[in-house]
């Protein structure tokens, strides 16, 4: 513990102002370079969330990309302090260090800076949450009507252990376990559980919503491109929760029509008969 | 310790009578586990005789529905009956009852109680010391710290392949949920049941803690029910996860029941040990400590407890009516008798995400503590830190339904539940800055407990931003319930908590087992576990936003690699584990003898003997300044230096 080398020598600049001392400004060049490297890095979230089917989710990667771009430079800074004091300030002996650093308590500016700065980045994190729900009528699964928002088509989405079921009222109530939708046409799902809760999720599409025993729930997309995407179940719902997905197959519009007059062949018009009468 | 002037010893009339004490110095973990037994069998045949199938027509089968019921009703009661007699069979009645005879506590009673002069047997029994309790706590995380993490091992070794059939459906769902509540219960007790037990009244300057046989109580109420806990997976096991939301839980075999009695057992446990510690903070500091001049960590222990308080009831209630609808036929979660799930969801998160900083706040308050220590600088603005726990804890009951944005409940909160839990990254932020604020120009000490700084800082900046993410509403609708979510809240829970805890261990080991940690091997283990948790969630975050749903058995082939990814840092998360365990014992039974204040720490802790004896302190001590003056030399004090 003699022999023991002060990595940090006393500050001889201090007489400077504070952005022109030895630290601050490794510790700001630092910072740039981290700052840059997490900004040239920010579309890796939105890349890593894979295909987009709907403008929801093309919102929501442009949400991604955005906070990752806010969260680079104050990461950087945290981690620019950590390194620079780890290279600069260490000391490594066997006992405590011999004699204690700067007496310095509090630094009221860098508080009140640092307290607003934050609070700023909170308000832009939340506004744009707000008008990004308000824009996007898919995100109003959460009960905000829009008024003027073209007639969408309805589908009535059931959970059950564990598949899913997909009821179209608009065409006699005709049912599917894999979902059809016509590209570019507003959809309403009015979802629903038949045992415990389950979550809607379309996983292209960025929507989700619980489907909940005993109460409906609601959410909307538009689907803008031709594709198959996946559905999921995204509460966990028992054993087989892991199994209940199935697929939605987003279609031309001339396609959906032709399905739907193929299952409306199959299905009979009018109330469903009883359909096994003899057995029992 | 020939001077012993306990307040509550004092305050008895001496009594040389020793005839009724001979039964409290014969109940030990031993007379528990019987006692346990013989109640547990004895309730059981009670239960099983009087809840009895009513009569049913020849050649009818039972309606199921009943069945089950009266399943749940026996093991229910059993379960109950095991906690009763274990409780009965380790002494935590014996003080009510001898007060209630007339025959109170003597003074030999309350010593023997203190375990004076017990050796290793103090902490078999009741034993009202708290640096007993202390250690016991310590004990008891480490093992349901050791559980829940081979119960990972097993999870992640089932996700290696896409289409694994290692442990099944059943067997998955049970382990995600046993992993998700022992880690839950362990990371709640880690820093303040060992520390918080253990360090804090010492640091404040008491004898003990203010009271001392609920001190006792908190903890054989946790370690009564450890084995409730894991006889989960013999009784069906629990399909449902940790949250355990209703009404899939009303479908739930026997298993179910072990965590609704584990619930309402270790909510009374956190109650008491709440009210105990509080008690202790706010008055039994010694002559002088005003709040300014109280160390940090006591704030966070206080904040965490306190905090745990009021939320932890709701906990209980939601289990409370859960085991009503399993055993007694209500209908408070089922929506074909009017009630709904919705209000099991809001019961938890109630407590579920005020939890998550009864969990995070002490471990950072831990490390709040060691920083000036190893920067050799004041804590750099002791009261934003202390503004940062008050605006963390105040937020954090405000906040609950962000996780139930995509619920369908209440869609118009939505906004207002965003902006709250986005605020909550203002005084988080605070807290960032009072670290790096005392890291500031100091001599930075790199010995291990540092280092877990370091290692905390780095996550939490991780854990912090992919919350931001998360807190967003859009960006959560495509997010919840995915392997993302389950990245985030081990950035925060493991990556800033559970380091944070480690690094706590390494700094005041020397000061409970009197033995130097070994930090050559210490060092190995650490950082293993921190390099393996990079890879493992940095692959979870991977398949999370590509769209992996969580509490999955078997996963699109799309995700293998990320998977693969995870397991393998898994398993260098638990080989480090295993490293830092070995580490500890080794060090424990033969590390160096540690001298009594190594890291030349100011708290009050360090100023005591090391073992410390049975009252801390012959002569209770008086403070004049708050204990982070360093930075100038110790022949100028300066007066009322508090910031």
């Amino acid at each position: 513990m003699t022999d023991v080398e002060l990595v940090s020598a006393p500050q001889e600049d201090a007489q400077y102002a504070w952005w022109r001392r030895k630290d601050v400004k490794a510790i700001f060049l630092i910072w740039l370079l981290l700052t840059v490297i997490g900004l040239s890095l920010c579309w890796v979230p939105a890349h890593l969330m894979g295909e987009s089917a709907s403008e929801q989710m093309d919102e929501t990667k442009q949400t991604m990309t955005l906070f990752t771009a806010i969260a680079a430079p104050v990461g950087a800074f945290i981690w620019a302090v950590m390194i620079y004091s780890l290279a600069k300030w260490r000391y490594t002996g066997e006992g405590p260090p011999p004699d204690d650093a700067p007496e310095f308590r509090t630094n009221t500016p860098s508080v009140l800076v640092w307290t607003l700065g934050s609070a700023i980045l909170t308000m832009v994190v939340f506004v744009w949450g707000l008008l990004k729900i308000a824009a996007i009528p898919a995100a109003s699964g959460f009960g905000l009507q829009v008024v003027d928002a073209p007639p969408a088509m309805e589908i009535a989405v059931t959970g059950n252990q564990w598949v899913w079921n997909f009821t179209y009222p608009e065409f006699n109530e005709i049912q599917s376990d894999v979902l059809y939708l016509p590209v570019d046409t507003p959809t309403t799902f009015d979802v629903t559980s038949n045992d415990v809760i389950h979550s809607f999720w379309i996983v292209q599409m960025g929507v989700k919503v619980d489907a909940n025993p005993g109460a409906i729930t609601h959410t909307e997309v538009t689907p803008h491109k031709v594709g198959t995407y996946e559905i999921r179940c995204a509460e966990l719902c028992g054993i087989l929760h892991a199994a209940m997905q199935t697929q939605v197959k987003v279609v031309p519009k001339t396609e959906f029509d032709a399905w739907v007059k193929a299952k409306l062949a199959v299905v009979p018009l009018g109330p469903a008969e009883p359909k096994s009468v003899g057995g029992a | 310790m020939s001077v012993l002037t306990h307040d509550h010893i004092a305050g008895q009339t001496p009594n040389s009578s020793n005839a009724g004490g001979m039964l409290l110095r014969r109940m030990n973990v031993v007379t528990a586990i019987i006692f346990g037994l013989i109640f547990c069998v004895g309730i059981h045949y009670i239960a099983t005789a009087v809840f009895v199938m009513p009569e049913i027509p020849e050649g009818q089968d039972p309606p199921s529905g009943l069945v089950w019921m009266l399943e749940n009703r026996v093991t229910l009661a059993t379960m109950a009956g095991w906690v009763l007699g274990f409780m009965v069979g380790i002494g935590a009645f014996n003080g009510p009852v001898r007060w209630i005879l007339g025959k109170d506590l003597t003074d030999e009673d309350l010593l023997f109680q203190a375990g004076k002069d017990q050796g290793i047997s103090r902490y078999f029994r009741y034993t009202t010391d708290h640096k007993v309790v202390g250690i016991q706590y310590l004990i008891i995380t480490m093992t349901l710290l050791g559980v829940g993490g081979t119960f990972a091992m097993l999870i992640r070794t089932n996700l290696m392949t896409p289409t694994s059939t290692f442990l099944g459906p059943t067997t998955y769902n049970t382990f995600v949920g046993m992993h998700g509540i022992i880690m839950i219960i362990a990371t709640i007790i880690m820093v303040t049941g060992p520390f918080g037990n253990f360090v804090l009244p010492i640091m404040i300057g008491a004898r003990d803690m203010a009271f001392p046989r609920l001190n006792a109580l908190s903890f054989w109420l946790i370690a009564s029910v450890v084995p409730v806990l894991l006889s989960t997976p013999f009784l069906g096991g629990m399909p449902t996860g940790w949250v355990a939301y209703n009404p899939l839980a009303s479908q739930a075999p026997p298993g179910m029941d072990a965590f609704v009695i584990t619930i309402i057992v270790f909510a009374i446990s956190s109650a008491i040990a709440g009210a105990n510690i509080t008690t202790t903070a706010v008055k039994m500091r010694t002559k002088g400590m005003t709040w300014t001049r109280t160390p940090i960590f006591v704030y966070g222990v206080v904040a965490s407890v306190g905090l745990a308080i009021p939320v932890f009831p709701a906990f209980m209630a939601s289990q409370v009516l859960s085991g009503l609808d399993r055993a007694a036929g209500t209908t408070w979660y089922d929506p074909a008798g009017g009630g709904s799930g919705w209000l099991y969801a809001n019961l938890f998160w109630l407590m579920g995400h005020p939890e998550v900083y009864v969990i995070l706040i002490p471990a950072l308050a831990a490390l709040l503590e060691l920083t000036p220590v190893f920067t050799r600088r004041p804590l750099f603005s002791f009261k934003t830190a202390v503004v940062a726990i008050a605006g963390i804890v105040g937020l954090s009951v405000l906040v609950w339904a962000h996780h139930m944005y995509v619920s369908g409940w209440a869609p118009d909160l939505g906004g207002p539940f965003m902006l709250t839990t986005e605020m909550i990254s203002i005084p988080t932020g605070l807290l960032f800055l009072v670290f790096i604020g005392t890291m500031w120009r100091g001599r930075i000490w790199t010995r291990l407990p540092m280092m877990a700084v370091y290692a905390m800082l780095w996550n939490f900046v991780i854990g912090g931003i992919t919350g931001v993410y998360l807190s967003d509403i859009p960006a959560d609708e495509a997010m919840h319930g995915s392997m993302f979510v389950t990245a985030h809240f081990h950035y925060t829970l493991m990556g800033v908590a559970l380091t944070g805890a480690l690094g706590a261990v390494v700094y005041w080991f020397p000061k409970m087992t009197g033995r130097m940690i070994d930090e050559k091997i210490g060092f190995w283990g650490f950082w293993m576990i921190q390099i393996g948790f990079q890879v493992t969630f940095m692959g979870m975050f991977m398949v999370g936003l590509g769209g992996q749903p969580r509490r999955v058995f078997n996963y699109s082939d799309m995700y293998t690699t990320g998977n693969f990814v995870s397991t393998m840092g898994a398993y260098t998360i638990g080989l480090g584990a295993l490293v830092f365990l070995y580490t500890i014992i080794s060090s424990w039974r033969h590390g160096e003898v540690a001298p009594s204040n190594p890291w030349g720490a100011k708290t009050l802790e360090w100023q005591v003997p090391t073992p410390v004896p049975l009252e801390n302190f012959d002569v209770l001590p008086i403070i004049t300044e708050d204990a982070y003056g360093y930075g100038r030399p110790a022949s100028e004090p300066k007066e009322g230096s508090s910031v």
